[in-house]
């Protein structure tokens, strides 16, 4: 079965770089613009890997509520965790709720990649 | 900043509507009651199922705007259907506890599409406790004065409590397809619906039984007196002009091979129907319910 992926971040143009990319490699897809239609998506579908940065100002609103979702959820879900500098605490409360792997932004494409595939058993 | 998936959704032209025919049983021929208005979300997203569509309109606690936009897609696809079927529509209770000029609205899109509102069956939708229960009353009382019928849909789940029923003296009891699929080989499952079919009796409501997926319920649910189905083992949810080519809605009959006996025969009790035993009863279909 082809892995799921689901994309949260207020940068629409990384988001859809992210998008592109994980689709050819044979991903499939999607993308949640707001909190909502990330935790309708998550209560749908299954997804093998969330991708989500920790701090959304455009949206108005956290990674980390997605993140505190997904586990109340106990959904079996891998978290992928993108930060910037600055953000201790949101990170170590990140850390607390059982991230999967975090990643500094600006992350490179390919650390990205290898992030993922480590999840989904190297393939899509 | 791409628009919103809401915004999407309120657009025009984004929601798209299908139509299921409501039999009422007659033995041998079966007769269509109602068309129920199905509402799908976006084409080729992930949200064109109507459970994942709704879920998130819930999320966002965007009843009242979604409600009116489907109300208007209804109000336009339905314009072409012939005038003899009743129409049902699904509200939520939150928007008609929240929305005081709904019923107002209501009016103005049946009216400019043509649609008397005395074809209409609102059915209340149910997935969270309804504060404004004085709102809610009043708008439904509004809607009974303009000659809409009321259904409460999915009973026996969620939030379609017995105060629902009482309070807004439903003409008919939808009753969710938890309760029905299966209910040829689950004792349990009948004795529920033998429940609700004594207690809308006594309260003085009919019973329509949704998502009847095989003719052993169907027989089933005949013995138990529910003389109105929504059975994809009949017809499926699709599109008005889908539904108008199949000929259904000419007579608003079909025949059926056979009435409860002949069902019964065909599937032994404590046997599942195998979907091949269906086909022939079923019309062709071109969406999903």
């Amino acid at each position: 079965m082809t892995d799921r992926i689901l994309i949260l971040d207020d940068d629409e143009q990384l988001a859809l770089a992210y998008h592109e990319h994980f689709t050819a490699l044979g991903y499939r897809v999607d993308c949640a613009q707001e909190l909502e239609e990330a935790e309708t998506l998550l209560c749908h579908f299954p997804y093998s890997v969330v991708i989500t940065d920790l701090r959304l100002s455009k949206l108005g609103f956290g990674g980390l509520e997605l993140v505190k979702h997904i586990r109340e959820l106990a959904l079996k879900t891998r978290i992928v965790v993108l930060t910037g500098y600055g953000w201790p605490e949101l990170q170590s409360e990140a850390s607390a709720q059982q991230v999967d792997a975090f990643l500094r932004k600006p992350a490179r494409l390919a650390d990205l990649v290898h992030t993922v595939s480590q999840f989904t058993g190297g393939q899509a | 900043m791409r628009k919103s998936l809401l915004e999407t959704i309120l657009e025009p032209g984004h929601l798209s509507v299908c139509f299921q025919p409501i039999f009422r049983l007659n033995g041998r021929l079966n007769q269509v009651h109602a068309l129920e208005a199905l509402i799908r979300g976006p084409q080729g997203t992930n949200f064109e199922s109507a459970e994942v569509l709704f879920d998130y309109v819930r999320r966002k606690k965007a009843e009242p705007l979604v409600d009116r936009a489907c109300l208007t897609a209804i109000c336009t696809a339905a314009r072409d259907l012939p005038p003899a079927f009743r129409l049902n529509v699904n509200v939520h209770s939150a928007t008609l506890g929240q929305s005081p000029e709904f019923v107002t609205f209501f009016h103005k899109q049946a009216g400019k599409h043509g649609l008397g509102l005395q074809r209409f069956t609102v059915e209340i939708v149910e997935h969270a406790p309804t504060r404004n229960i004085p709102a809610l009353m009043r708008n439904i009382a509004d809607l009974r004065d303009s000659g809409v019928r009321i259904a409460l849909d999915d009973v026996g789940l969620g939030q379609s409590n017995y105060r629902m029923m009482l309070d807004c003296h439903p003409d008919y009891f939808k009753l969710d397809a938890y309760f029905v699929q299966g209910l040829c080989v689950d004792r349990k499952r009948r004795a529920v619906v033998e429940s609700v079919v004594t207690l809308a009796a006594a309260l003085g409501s009919a019973v329509v039984a949704e998502g009847v997926e095989s003719l052993g319920d169907l027989g089933v649910l005949e013995q138990l007196g529910v003389e109105l189905v929504q059975a994809n083992v009949l017809c499926n949810a699709m599109p008005a002009q889908d539904l108008l080519a199949t000929g259904l809605l000419q007579s608003g009959l079909m025949a059926f091979e056979g009435g409860s006996k002949e069902r019964e025969a065909k599937e032994p009790k404590n046997t599942a129907a195998s979907s091949q035993d269906e086909e022939p009863a079923k019309l062709a279909a071109s969406s999903a319910g």
